[in-house]
């Protein structure tokens, strides 16, 4: 039984795969942003929960990185999206689409359709 | 696999990315209105706990390394466990491969980097040697010595050491003890401390047989004086002078002149005194002493060796007589003139060569071996691919599952080292030298044996390792993979050790045959009832006029002893390891044609030396005996000398003329073995001790009934009663001699007695292993065929067809060599056909063996199972 840290890791991932394919490459602040903007308050808090995401994605294969300059012209880490990584990403979309197929089709399914 | 370097990196980054992103924050929440100190303060709250976040950051990295750590290292040791017959095979021949490289790895390493045991540091020693023109090296005096100290700043030390055979103890019970006469700095220099006591003094050794102190090795201290600790300031008889025992050398120390062992150091100004040499260090022309030194730190070995050219060149100016002509050489140590490092370093080094390709042939089996195996966890792979393993964890697991096969066969390989290295260290006597090799497995050694393992890992890991991470697992799923691998290397490999067993069986079977022979032979002479023992005058310098009175006087009384059949000295005697030596000559009636000189084998012997051997005289009479003066010098020749010198002619009365005088033909003895069994006829001239005596000798003894060893208190006591401070050494029986001659040709028959089922053992694995990755290959289309119809019988044909002829050509190239060089090496050519019908034979038979057990393997194959391959 997945914890709910699992599922929030799950899908904190995918949220990262998916920002960096639409933005392209982008530091770690810069990623945070992003969800934050677009998921409201799920990571209204403790951003720091990104990093250990970030280094499991990269050990995966799924992102690389590297050092360059950020808006300040300060040293910053960039990640961006790999081939696997972007492989990664279709596959779990596909998967989630699915699963909210079917979860959707049975909530809407009305007690006269199953008998 | 090998993150840790790399962690503390990551660390910091992690640092630097967290401040970055706070910093970023803050100054966002400044351009949203906050003041400084609290926009830092806001940034810091919303990035939430570093502490914590840094430990899952850690726990994500270390679970990640760890797993996958663990996860390889179960999984290699279930597919090792699974395969246990496979894995036995390879680990015990790497463990032999590596256990031989290591045991010569410690020796080659012995020799070069410590070559004097007990000193360390003795790799930088510099030998200090005076050079003739004509690149002899003789020695140096001890007045040379004392200047060269001074006069080659480069060396911040200059030890003179001399070999002397020393008679030790009371009389009566004196025994013959190797030591060396030292300058006074020679245990300084060296860097040692005494087990107990002290060391001799440099003021001890300046006034010419001031001091009579001693310093005594530590096996001697523990033999002769029980390990007593008030041994130190007791007295030690030595050639008939008292000396005090003032120290015990450490443990290990044997000297400076590898490998002989020393038990004794005296201080060199004893010299006169012990060795009944008044002028030992007082002549410029009586080099004995050798001489090392040690370098300034700082300075050169050339800068050394041009002052030493330049203060020999000024000591040829200054004493001609003795030092005209003499330079000087440096020479690092383990190259040094005398000894056998040299020729032991060239002998190892290509020993070590040819074990390190005996090493890649290992391997090379264990990778097709491993290829053999691999088709079939092809699926597995494949499986684990789809699962989602990315290549690299494809090719981790595969490393480590041939790591751990390595590192099991290094470990292994480890404990045959170093039960080799013991078992080498066994030194015998060579001759009547103590000689002791110092060979250890240390700290230097098993990190080598640990790297070649790790090598070896690598290699017969990486073809298969490359395969399987290449794989598509949709193609590794479904059916057989089609790559065509370069057979060819496989096939060439298979020859090629085909062919090197054949050559070393062949060496083998003819070295162990001419072995066995050679202790069969008939020596030509009678060994058996014959006590050999020695004898040596050389402490009390005596003239000729003595050596003959002294050989004549114990002659007299050995023949007087009751057990005693017949007695007689001679300065060589056969069979003997370093051989007998030959003199040039001329002989009347004899004109040479080719240049050089007529050579034949010389003997200096007394009368009765025939009777004793029981070698007849065909014609002609015995030596005069010793005190006659009448009769002219004599000499007595062999067979061999009159057929090959004198064409059958009467030899009686004909003069032979050498650098030692002209002598007489008086008589000529039957050919008998002289230097090794299995030597061609070889003249020989036979001297009487009468007109060469010399300062040594070899006594023989007849023994009338019974054992011959029972002779050996009654001929101490007779040279007792000569002179009772002279030992007689080196007794043993001729049977013994004859032996420890053998000693030396039985080390390298073990060799190959081992080494030749070794290599047909190894030529019997790649075999095997090349036809049974190609049966595994072909598993589907051999399927199929059986499907057809084939018979089982036809398949294993087919597949020992193909194989043979690899196997053939390479046995056929292997037996040609091993021809040319029985040819080259062997003195009669006479073709030893028994070896060389019979080992082919037997190697073609295994061979066909290793070939037919994969391929009836092949012929079972179920052609359902095989088919549904696809």
């Amino acid at each position: 039984m997945k914890q709910k840290t699992d599922v929030l890791q799950g899908t904190l991932a995918l949220m990262v795969l998916k920002t960096l394919d639409v933005l392209g490459s982008l530091h770690g602040y810069g990623i945070a942003r992003r969800i934050e903007q677009i998921s409201g308050d799920l990571l209204a808090v403790n951003q720091g929960t990104l990093y250990p995401v970030l280094l499991k994605l990269e050990q995966e294969g799924a992102i690389a990185s590297e050092w360059g300059a950020s808006e300040n012209n300060r040293r910053a880490r960039f990640y961006r999206l790999t081939r696997e990584g972007r492989k990664q990403l279709q596959l779990e979309t596909k998967d989630w689409q699915q699963t909210a197929g079917i979860i959707s089709r049975f909530f809407e399914a009305k007690a006269e359709d199953l008998l | 696999m090998f993150n840790l370097a790399a962690s503390r990196a990551q660390e910091e980054r992690l640092k630097e990315e967290i401040a970055e992103h706070i910093a970023l924050q803050a100054e966002e929440n400044i351009r949203a209105g906050l003041p400084p100190v609290e926009a830092r303060r806001q940034a810091m709250l919303k990035f939430g706990g570093v502490e914590a976040m840094k430990q899952d950051y850690r726990a994500e990295r270390g679970l990640l390394f760890l797993e996958n750590f663990l996860g390889d290292l179960r999984n290699a040791g279930r597919t090792i466990r699974r395969m246990p017959g496979l894995a036995v095979v390879i680990i015990v021949s790497l463990a032999v491969g590596i256990g031989v490289n290591t045991t010569i790895f410690s020796w080659i390493q012995m020799i070069l980097l410590q070559p004097l045991p007990g000193v360390s540091g003795a790799s930088n020693f510099l030998l200090v040697e005076p050079r003739t023109e004509t690149g002899g090296y003789p020695g140096a005096s001890w007045l040379e010595y004392r200047g060269l100290q001074t006069q080659v700043p480069a060396l911040r030390d200059v030890v003179a050491a001399q070999m002397v055979p020393f008679n030790v103890g009371e009389k009566g019970q004196t025994e013959r003890t190797f030591g060396q006469l030292v300058s006074g700095n020679y245990f300084s220099a060296l860097g040692l401390s005494p087990a107990i006591g002290r060391f001799i003094r440099p003021e001890e050794a300046v006034r010419i047989g001031a001091n009579p102190v001693i310093v005594i090795s530590y096996d001697y201290w523990q033999t002769r004086f029980r390990s007593a600790p008030d041994a130190v300031g007791q007295k030690l008889r030595v050639n008939e002078r008292d000396l005090t025992v003032i120290g015990v050398a450490p443990r290990d120390f044997q000297g400076t002149m590898p490998p002989l062992k020393f038990e004794l150091w005296a201080p060199a100004t004893l010299a006169p005194a012990l060795l009944g040499a008044p002028r030992a260090l007082e002549d410029r022309s009586i080099r004995s002493f050798s001489l090392i030194g040690m370098l300034k730190p700082g300075a050169t070995r050339e800068e050394a060796q041009v002052e030493l050219s330049a203060a020999m060149a000024q000591l040829a100016r200054d004493y001609p007589d003795a030092s005209a002509g003499i330079g000087g050489e440096i020479i690092p140590f383990w190259k040094s003139p005398r000894g056998p490092q040299r020729l032991l370093i060239s002998g190892l080094a290509v020993l070590q060569g040819v074990m390190l390709l005996l090493l890649l042939a290992v391997c090379g089996n264990t990778a097709n071996l491993m290829l053999a195996r691999g088709s079939a966890r092809q699926r597995e792979m494949a499986v684990r691919m789809a699962l989602g393993a990315g290549r690299w964890r494809i090719v981790s697991l595969v490393l480590s599952e041939n790591m751990l096969l390595a590192l099991l066969g290094a470990s292994l390989g480890a404990a045959i080292a170093v039960w080799g290295t013991t078992a080498l260290r066994m030194a015998p006597m060579i001759g009547s030298f103590p000689i002791l090799f110092q060979t250890r497995v240390d700290g230097l050694t098993l990190a080598f044996a640990m790297l070649l393992g790790a090598s070896c890992g690598f290699i017969f890991s990486a073809a298969p390792a490359v395969h399987l991470a290449r794989l598509d697992p949709q193609e590794g799923l479904r059916s057989s993979s089609n790559t065509t691998p370069r057979s060819w290397a496989r096939k060439v490999l298979m020859g090629t050790e085909v062919g090197l067993a054949m050559v070393v069986l062949i060496a083998a079977a003819l070295y162990l045959q001419s072995f066995r022979s050679a202790r069969q032979t008939d020596p030509r002479f009678q060994p058996e009832g014959v006590l050999l023992a020695a004898y040596d005058l050389s402490g009390r310098n005596p003239d000729e006029a003595s050596e003959r009175e002294f050989a004549a006087r114990l002659l007299e009384r050995l023949r007087s002893l009751p057990d005693v059949e017949a007695a007689a000295i001679a300065t060589n005697v056969p069979l003997d390891l370093h051989g007998i030596p030959s003199r040039p000559f001329t002989v009347q009636g004899r004109v040479r044609t080719e240049p050089g000189q007529d050579r034949a084998i010389s003997n200096v012997v007394t009368p009765g030396y025939f009777k004793v051997m029981a070698i007849p005289l065909l014609e002609g009479n015995d030596f005069a005996e010793m005190r006659d003066t009448a009769a002219p010098a004599q000499a007595i020749v062999n067979e061999e000398f009159v057929r090959r010198f004198m064409n059958g002619a009467d030899a009686i009365g004909r003069s032979i003329r050498t650098r030692a005088g002209t002598f007489a033909i008086i008589g000529v003895a039957r050919n008998s073995v002289y230097d090794a069994f299995g030597e061609p006829a070889l003249p020989a001239i036979y001297f009487s001790y009468r007109d060469l005596p010399e300062i040594q000798g070899e006594i023989h003894l007849r023994t009338r009934r019974g054992n011959e060893t029972a002779l050996t208190s009654e001929a101490r006591a007779v040279l007792r009663d000569l002179d009772p401070m002279l030992p007689l050494y080196d007794v043993r029986t001729f049977s013994q001699h004859i032996e420890r001659n053998l000693y030396l040709r039985r080390i390298p028959a073990r060799m190959f007695a081992v080494l030749g089922p070794l290599l047909l053992g190894l030529a019997a694995i790649g075999i095997y292993a090349v036809v049974s990755y190609a049966v595994a290959r072909r598993t589907k289309e051999i399927g199929v065929r059986l499907a057809f119809g084939a018979t089982g019988r036809r398949v294993v044909l087919q597949i020992i067809r193909e194989n043979l002829g690899v196997i053939a050509w390479g046995a056929a190239i292997g037996w040609v060599f091993a021809l040319l060089i029985s040819v080259r090496a062997m003195q009669n050519g006479a073709l030893n056909l028994p070896v060389f019908i019979g080992v082919p034979a037997i190697l073609l038979a295994v061979a066909a063996l290793a070939c037919w057990i994969p391929a009836r393997r092949a012929s079972r194959i179920d052609p359902i199972a095989a088919l549904r391959h696809e």
